[in-house]
């Protein structure tokens, strides 16, 4: 073992080291472009269900209340969010798993456990909010509840992975209020918040840690 | 300077020992095949350096027994913990002094 090293390679190696035991850091920027992907091809789904194969500026912008909708339209939306819910959570861990084995780490450690209790609890707690609501809320308002409680599990896990997570999750955030401001808008922001956000974050992500 | 050079502790002058301080300062525990993962080590080095921290009583072990296979955990205590901080403070003086 070399003795006598440099002060300042020390320095580095215990930040490393520090950063690497707390931190899963083989997030891939694929991950966040695969799901925004699959984001905005649900949407589109969602709209072609609603109004049918004809898709122009005019209907994206139109507001839907949920509990005047037929109840094979309204089953069709809960199987096509579920189908994208499973798809970008599933093409995201496949993502990262590849990219951890790529560079050799263990995948489940104590800090990828820490990483997914923290994710979960404002992700579950969100996800019963909106079932148990179902029926009784305007789509803007699902929408919007969608954005900001995926942003808080972003911003709750941000200290366990890159930190860049924590700043998608406020703008995840500020994107689901705005939708409660402009109602009108919120299969837009929708959009925007899981699938431009996630293309652009995970397009930066992707170049700036290389994969 | 004496003062400075007094603050750098002969124990943490490996790489390793500097990694298994770095772990356990920021973790509130962990294992010996954590460790090993993160530092890239092999068994016997490693060990060897968990003994001399232990020895020197800036890290305590617990033995116990995880589904019937036998698992060493590693916590800092005090004493390392001040050590340590000392350390990286005394390396970043000298750092300002050569400015």
């Amino acid at each position: 073992m070399e003795k006598n090293n440099h002060p300042i390679d020390d320095i580095k190696v215990i930040k490393s080291i520090m950063e690497q035991s707390t931190r899963f850091l083989s997030l891939s920027g694929l991950s966040g472009i695969s799901a925004g992907i699959i984001a905005i091809a649900g949407a589109l789904a969602a709209k072609f269900i609603i109004n049918g194969p004809v898709i122009n500026a005019a209907n994206i912008i139109q507001n839907v209340t949920l509990p005047e909708l037929p109840g094979k339209t309204f089953s069709l939306l809960l199987a096509d969010a579920a189908a994208v819910l499973v798809l970008a959570i599933s093409s995201a861990l496949f993502f990262s798993w590849r990219k951890a084995r790529k560079k050799g780490s263990r995948i489940w450690t104590p800090v990828t456990a820490r990483l997914f209790l923290n994710l979960s609890i404002p992700l579950v707690a969100g996800g019963l909010f909106i079932i148990l609501t179902l029926g009784r809320m305007e789509g803007s308002i699902v929408a919007a509840s969608t954005l900001i409680f995926y942003g808080l599990s972003l911003v709750n896990a941000a200290k366990f992975t890159l930190g860049e997570i924590f700043g998608l999750g406020i703008l995840e955030i500020a994107t689901g209020l705005l939708c409660l401001i402009l109602p009108g808008y919120a299969f837009a922001l929708w959009v925007f918040g899981f699938g431009i956000l996630h293309i652009a974050y995970g397009t930066f992500m992707y170049f700036k840690y290389k994969g | 300077m004496k003062d400075l050079l007094s603050n750098i502790n002969k124990a943490f002058e490996s790489r390793v020992r500097l990694g298994i301080m770095s772990i356990l300062t920021v973790n509130s525990q962990a294992d010996f095949r954590t460790l090993k993962d993160i530092l890239e080590v092999t068994d016997g080095n490693l060990a060897s350096h968990l003994h001399a921290l232990e020895e020197a009583g800036y890290i305590i072990s617990e033995k116990r027994f995880l589904n019937k296979k036998p698992n060493t955990v590693y916590r800092v205590t005090a004493r390392g913990t001040e050590s340590f901080r000392s350390h990286i403070n005394a390396l970043e003086e000298l750092l300002k002094q050569k400015k």
